[in-house]
């Protein structure tokens, strides 16, 4: 039973990690690339960044944070709403950006 | 070849400016804007930073000639640019802009260097495949005011994802009064990927156009 309940909680400690790995936000407002590049931009530029994705068709940006960092929400609106946009929503999500994206990928 | 005016109430709804190409004349906050507009009668070439989100400063150098190219006029401006509205939409975006210019004018159609102000406005609404816009710009001179007035209807051929080219199609309806008092209709194909922007075409008389724009 004591061993169950350490595996039980190895596990949830593992979906933790995993819950925590990229912030998705609902922006209002991007239409195209040219416009909405300065998300990208200066997104990356934030030090707990590994990796930004802007989904035009879906209006969302997901961020994923650096191993061992964690991502300033309030930080990252901040940077959107100076690109021009608004944001909406903003949520955690437990897919990495290239598991995002392959999400959408195989939804087309 | 030049159409004539089309209606007196389009011309007061299209009351707005010609910048530099006609997007967004300004970038993100902290970034450099690059642009370029380029036919037979007109030319014009601007930089400008973007201070804050609604705030850029900048420089420009612009060249008006006639279509037989015997009047001429090129001006020099420091210019300002400010996002005066902005309503972000879900599936839409729609902007009230503000260019100022202040600086001189030359031309041979009169002596010597004259102080410029060319305030002027834009108004536009795009989605990921409509555009719209609708501008006018004035360029005044003691003894040689001219303006600038231009409205652009736009469609993608496509929804482009943010990595991918995505391609338009854009007629122009464009006044200058310093050429003609009558519009010219150009159609250009545009293509949009990330920091570039470029736009060519031809008017109904053959003349080329070409445009750009650079974020970064």
């Amino acid at each position: 039973m004591k061993q169950l309940n350490v595996i039980i909680a190895i596990a949830l400690m593992g979906l933790s990690q995993m819950a925590l790995a990229s912030v998705k936000v609902t922006v209002n407002g991007m239409v195209c690339s040219f416009c909405a590049q300065g998300i990208e931009k200066s997104i990356s530029k934030m030090d707990e960044t590994k990796a930004v994705f802007v989904d035009l068709k879906n209006k969302v940006v997901v961020v994923e944070a650096k191993e061992g960092k964690t991502l300033n929400e309030k930080l990252i609106s901040e940077e959107i709403k100076d690109s021009g946009y608004d944001v909406v929503k903003i949520e955690t999500i437990p897919q990495t950006v290239a598991q995002f994206r392959a999400q959408q990928k195989d939804k087309k | 070849m030049k159409f004539p005016f089309i209606s007196s109430g389009l011309g007061i709804l299209l009351m707005s400016i010609s910048v530099v190409v006609s997007a967004a004349p300004m970038g993100f906050k902290n970034s450099w804007m690059l642009m370029g507009d380029f036919s037979k009668t007109y030319q014009e070439f601007g930089l400008n930073y973007a201070t804050t989100a609604n705030d850029a400063f900048g420089i420009s150098a612009s060249a008006m000639q006639t279509d037989n190219s015997v009047s001429k006029q090129q001006n020099f401006e420091a210019v300002y640019t400010r996002k005066l509205a902005r309503w972000n939409m879900p599936e839409a975006q729609a902007n009230i802009w503000f260019i100022g210019g202040l600086g001189s004018t030359t031309g041979n159609t009169f002596t010597g260097s004259k102080a410029m102000a060319s305030p002027g406005i834009q108004v536009d609404y795009e989605t990921t495949r409509f555009y719209s816009m609708a501008s006018a710009r004035f360029y005044a001179a003691q003894g040689a005011t001219s303006n600038i007035t231009t409205a652009r209807l736009g469609a993608s051929f496509y929804e482009a994802d943010y990595d991918e080219p995505q391609p338009w199609i854009v007629v122009e309806a464009r006044r200058m009064t310093f050429v003609s008092n009558q519009y010219e209709f150009t159609p250009m194909v545009r293509v949009i990927h990330k920091r570039y922007f470029v736009e060519a075409g031809a008017n109904l008389s053959g003349q080329l156009r070409f445009n750009f724009m650079y974020n970064y």
